[in-house]
């Protein structure tokens, strides 16, 4: 697979599928459904999640191997580069499990269990290893497939893939090292006088 | 400051339902000119410092000043997909808010749609039940309106004029600049008046192009007009300057104060007085009518918490509740003498509703900031406003009345831009490149006050206290959606003309509600068979009742509301006050 190939996702998914199918056996569970506007039913209240200290530990969602996949996943979205850290050093993995630790939306849950598992199945299918085995320019290769497809809302690995953007986003913009160290961002302090351009232009 | 506990066995010279701009104000000049009053509050006094927090970063919040998981703040998407109430389908969330509320600072200032709940056509209704209400988190922007729109039918044959003209009220918003402090240039303009103004803040770099570009048109663009004191107030212990600090544009509010809010600018000045008190949690219900006089006598309110029922009496009923809390409390004040609801022999009340209709707007890159080091573009109250250039001098041949647009440009804390295409190094570094060049601007335009456009009560619906729910007839008009599409089309050319590359033109028009801006619901006229106040904002029916907020105005003008509610609100409590020393209340 080079990234040069437009690559049919609808096309491919059959076969990723399929073959994991028959790889993993009959252990392949159907894909639950996942529509994002389907009736809800009236459940009770459930029991509001503790709200976490910033400083204590994220709750738990992912296993082990799934947190290090979202940790390689998010990496690349947002990498370090030679101007600062990425999602990784921003802790974004962290972020994300503690908002599906907290979050009520069992959709949404459901949809980062599903799109991990499809994230997978795709680089086994593509490049024969883990996500996490792979190497970085398997790892956007693979990404650059949902990216282009992503106006491919039906499918749940369009969505994930979404998803995994902008909480990736939200997570490593609003951290230490997106703001500071990437954007070098000059507000939150008390100045002397207003800040603008030196010409304010003539009054009107 | 002391803090009198309201005594429900005295008569109150005057009760104001509502702490908000306009019920904030009329404590203001009512205490000032000596009369005992008593001030209602349906929520709480928040500790809102601790609420706002301004100088807070996302990294030491909990939820990175998101809104917390047990909570639920309703999006365009539901707004327009589901109907009032709000409440079926979000059982999950504890608490459900309307849009604003999607924020950690601003969760505990709106109020919870379930127990606030309305039925009728779809409408974003941002309410903040707390001391202070909405100026708690306003968007700042204080406006001056002209003749043209006090005399808007005289120029265009549409509605009614005000019974007043801008020479009428301009000492008021005069004595509002000087006493709550305002910042701005002075720019001349007939439909914009100019205020006394402080110092102002300054433009960014593509603010300047934009509005040197706008001059070669005949338009205007100036420094946003912020009801903020850059200079600091003398006479007003309660609040600091402007340092130019915090993320000015996060949703939220000014946690120093130098943006104004009701209870610092003017409830705690008016407690100084020792002429106020003031009852919080006190959720009103009825305003109340003596048999033999046909006056008001005072009102029902309805304690939040215990849920208690109390009367207090008062010469003079003042009610400053919001446009539609207060035109819901009329039609709530049935009586014998009544039947139609309070002040409401015109058939008016709840009629005649308008505000701003808001959505389209557009984002440009300017492509000499790319790849500029950051710049520091926040700390501002805002960044500028495009004022009104339709139906001025010409007429537009597609729709009446005007809209002005309000907008930005720079480096924000939450970088501008993450929603492009991609991913990767090349995302990071373009995110990082242009985060100084973007500029946005998104209009508000006036909405017609149309008879047809209305409220009254829900006959089924009520709300956590057992009071009637409001039930909604409201809908943009063609005249509003003609003028949305030239919105969206000046909007491009404007940034087409000022060399910016177009990003993204929005041509969508926001839910109804969205600009938080209602107006209208109790107007005033001379003609007491169609308005419902006069002049002075006092009913046509009792003399002894006004309503000093938003449900007074005759029409919306395009420009934003707070300031001439406080204009008027001065100008009516000192006729009030007039009067009632006079014995003629």
């Amino acid at each position: 697979m080079s990234s040069n190939d437009p690559v049919d996702l609808r096309q491919d998914r059959r076969e990723w599928l399929k073959s994991s199918a028959a790889a993993l056996g009959a252990s392949l569970l159907p894909l639950p459904a996942l529509s994002g506007e389907q009736p809800q039913t009236a459940t009770p209240p459930s029991k509001p999640a503790a709200s976490s200290a910033p400083n204590k530990p994220a709750g738990r969602f992912f296993t082990p191997a799934q947190h290090a996949l979202v940790e390689e996943l998010s990496e690349t979205i947002i990498p370090a580069d030679s101007h600062s850290g990425g999602a990784k050093a921003a802790k974004v993995a962290d972020y994300i499990e503690q908002f599906l630790s907290e979050t009520d939306d069992d959709n949404q849950k459901a949809l980062w269990r599903e799109g991990l598992r499809l994230v997978d199945l795709m680089s086994r299918h593509y490049h024969q290893k883990s996500f996490v085995d792979s190497g970085p320019e398997e790892r956007i290769a693979l990404l650059q497939v949902l990216s282009d497809n992503d106006h491919m809302t039906d499918l749940p690995e369009v969505r994930f893939f979404i998803e995994l953007k902008r909480l990736t986003v939200r997570g490593y913009y609003t951290s230490k090292i997106g703001i500071h160290a990437e954007l070098d961002y000059k507000g939150n302090r008390i100045l002397q006088e207003y800040v603008g351009c030196d010409d304010q232009g003539t009054s009107s | 400051m002391t803090e009198p506990e309201a005594n429900l066995s005295k008569t109150y010279d005057a009760v104001i339902v509502g702490s908000g701009a306009a019920g904030g104000m009329a404590a203001h000049v009512l205490t000032s000119h000596g009369l005992q009053v008593l001030l209602l509050e349906a929520g709480k006094k928040l500790p809102i410092e601790q609420e706002l927090r301004s100088m807070e970063w996302p990294y030491d919040n909990a939820h990175r000043g998101d809104l917390p998981p047990e909570s639920h703040a309703l999006t365009f998407n539901e707004y327009t997909i589901r109907n009032p109430p709000y409440g079926a389908g979000f059982e999950k969330a504890r608490h459900l808010r309307s849009y604003v509320g999607n924020s950690d600072y601003v969760k505990n200032i709106v109020v919870d749609e379930r127990e606030n709940p309305f039925t009728g056509t779809n409408y974003a209704w941002v309410r903040a039940r707390c001391l202070g209400g909405k100026t708690n988190i306003w968007g700042r922007l204080a406006l001056r309106l002209s003749d043209y729109d006090f005399k808007a039918k005289s120029r265009d044959g549409f509605g009614e004029d005000w019974p007043i003209s801008y020479s009428d009220i301009a000492p008021y918003y005069d004595k509002v600049d000087l006493y709550l402090g305002i910042m701005g240039v002075k720019e001349n303009l007939p439909h914009l008046p100019d205020g006394i103004f402080q110092r102002p803040q300054k433009l960014n770099c593509a603010e300047v192009t934009l509005k040197q570009s706008l001059q070669k048109m005949g338009r205007v663009l100036t420094q946003y007009r912020a009801g903020v004191t850059s200079e600091g107030l003398k006479h007003n212990k309660y609040r600091s300057r402007c340092y130019g600090r915090g993320s000015c544009e996060r949703k939220g509010g000014c946690d120093i104060h130098a943006a104004f809010d009701s209870p610092t600018g003017l409830i705690y000045p008016a407690m100084d007085t020792a002429n106020l008190s003031l009852r919080t949690n006190a959720v009103v219900r009825e305003v109340t009518v003596d048999p033999q006089t046909g006056k008001a006598s005072g009102v029902h309110f309805i304690d939040a918490q215990t849920m208690k029922d109390y009367t207090v009496r008062a010469k003079v009923v003042v009610l400053a509740a919001s446009t539609l809390e207060s035109a819901r409390l009329l039609l709530l004040s049935k009586s014998r003498s009544h039947a139609n609801g309070l002040a409401n022999s015109s058939g008016h009340v709840g009629h005649n509703f308008c505000e701003h209709i808001m959505g389209p707007g557009v984002t440009g890159r300017a492509k000499d900031l790319v790849g500029k080091p950051s710049t520091l573009d926040d700390g501002r109250p805002g960044g500028f406003y495009l004022t009104r250039f339709r139906n001025l001098s010409e007429k537009h041949p597609k729709f009446i009345r005007g809209y002005g647009f309000e907008g930005g440009s720079g480096c924000r804390m939450f970088p501008s831009g993450t929603d492009v295409h991609g991913f990767g190094a090349s995302f990071k570094e373009e995110v990082r490149k242009n985060q100084g060049a973007y500029i946005g601007m998104g209009a508000f335009g006036e909405v017609l006050a149309r008879y047809e456009n209305y409220v009254d009560l829900d006959p089924v619906v009520k709300d956590k206290w057992g009071i009637p729910a409001l039930r909604f007839h409201y809908k943009f008009g063609d005249n509003e959606h003609r003028m949305a599409e030239d919105m969206k089309e000046t909007a491009q050319e404007m940034f087409e003309a000022a060399g910016f590359e177009i990003v993204h033109v929005r041509s969508r028009v926001l839910t109804e509600g969205w600009s938080i801006h209602e107006l209208g619901t109790a107007r005033m006229g001379d003609d007491p068979k169609t308005s419902v106040l006069n002049q002075f904002q006092q009913s046509h029916d009792v003399q002894n009742l006004f309503v000093v907020d938003g449900s007074g105005f005759v029409s919306a003008s395009c420009q934003n509301p707070t300031w001439t509610i406080m204009a008027l609100c001065w100008r009516s409590c000192d006729y009030l006050a007039d009067e009632f020393r006079k014995g003629n209340l």
